[in-house]
């Protein structure tokens, strides 16, 4: 598996299906990306707001609706303002 | 089977495979179209492709929700990899 | 299932990775020769267009069987639009999220890796 064995314990920015966005310490995966997620964050982007951060806590993501697990730069995600931030949230993946 | 059978056509992906080398034309989901020369493929239908042309043909909508005409977007790209999933048709392109 | 790419020369290595055990069957072995031919791209630089029309560039790290793929120093195309990966060193990116995969005409031999894409083909039907 191109793997994400290296994300163990780092701070992750999961992608969803749907388009959501969740930051997390990455605690555990398997070969089907089910992902466990220490301290879990929802980072809701919209275009009128900055950043919004909803606290999710401890989540086990199904692999089914990851679209990407990135590992984040936590010193260079702890510079930027979040509450600056504005974007249209991402789009939903469709098939 | 013995060579004969092998070289003519005996399933769809055969016509695929006469195309290997050639310009092929592939109807995409989401409204996208591309042209390219055909390198590889394989039972997904995953292919590779140079000398891309990509068309998408995109309706928007105004304010009030009434779609405007349909315009084109095009986009040349030299090597290219299509997932399969997204593979509606491909045929060997008209000259 | 063991594939063992030969690194000697480019020209090579579409056709070398041919798999020595035969013990799953012909149309499987027909899906392997994307995985290689991504194989070959490694340490490239690539764009991957996902389906929610982020691009993301980077240098290709790795790929599975599920063309699942892992990039290194990314960046986004349009970081205007997409502000969501600006903290971000490396992803892992699910192979069916993809919709294209862009890279540079130079690092694919079209020759070899239609030449593979035959062989590849018969031995399906075998």
């Amino acid at each position: 598996m191109a793997s994400i064995e290296s994300y163990v314990d780092h701070l992750v920015q999961v992608i969803l299906y749907d388009g959501r966005i969740i930051v997390g310490k990455l605690k555990g995966y398997d070969p089907r990306t089910n992902l466990i997620l220490a301290d879990s964050v929802e980072r809701e982007y919209s275009t009128d707001q900055g950043v919004e951060m909803i606290p999710l806590g401890l989540y086990m993501i199904k692999g089914d609706n990851v679209a990407l697990v990135a590992e984040l730069d936590e010193e260079k995600d702890s510079t930027i303002d979040y509450t600056e931030v504005k974007a249209e949230p991402l789009g939903e993946i469709h098939h | 089977m013995d060579d004969a059978a092998n070289s003519g056509i005996s399933e769809p992906l055969d016509l695929v495979k006469l195309s290997l080398g050639e310009r092929v034309f592939i109807k995409l989901r989401g409204d996208r179209t591309v042209t390219g020369v055909l390198h590889a493929y394989d039972a997904h239908m995953n292919v590779v492709l140079s000398q891309v042309e990509e068309t998408i043909h995109i309706v928007d909508v105004t304010e009030d929700g009434n779609p405007l005409p349909p315009r084109i977007e095009k986009r040349n790209l030299e090597m290219l990899f299509v997932r399969g999933d997204g593979v509606i048709l491909i045929s060997p392109t008209q000259q | 299932m063991n594939i063992k790419i030969q690194d000697s020369t480019h020209s090579t290595r579409y056709i070398d990775i041919y798999i020595t055990q035969r013990t799953f069957d012909a149309s499987q072995l027909f899906i392997m020769l994307i995985f290689s031919f991504f194989k070959t791209l490694t340490d490239q630089v690539i764009t991957v267009e996902l389906k929610n029309d982020l691009s993301i560039t980077g240098t290709l790290k790795s790929v599975d069987q599920f063309l699942n793929i892992r990039l290194d120093g990314i960046s986004v195309e349009d970081p205007e639009r997409h502000p969501h990966m600006l903290a971000v060193k490396n992803c892992f990116i699910r192979g069916s999220v993809v919709r294209y995969v862009r890279m540079a005409a130079r690092s694919v031999d079209t020759t070899l890796l239609e030449d593979a894409t035959r062989r590849e083909a018969k031995e399906a039907k075998k």
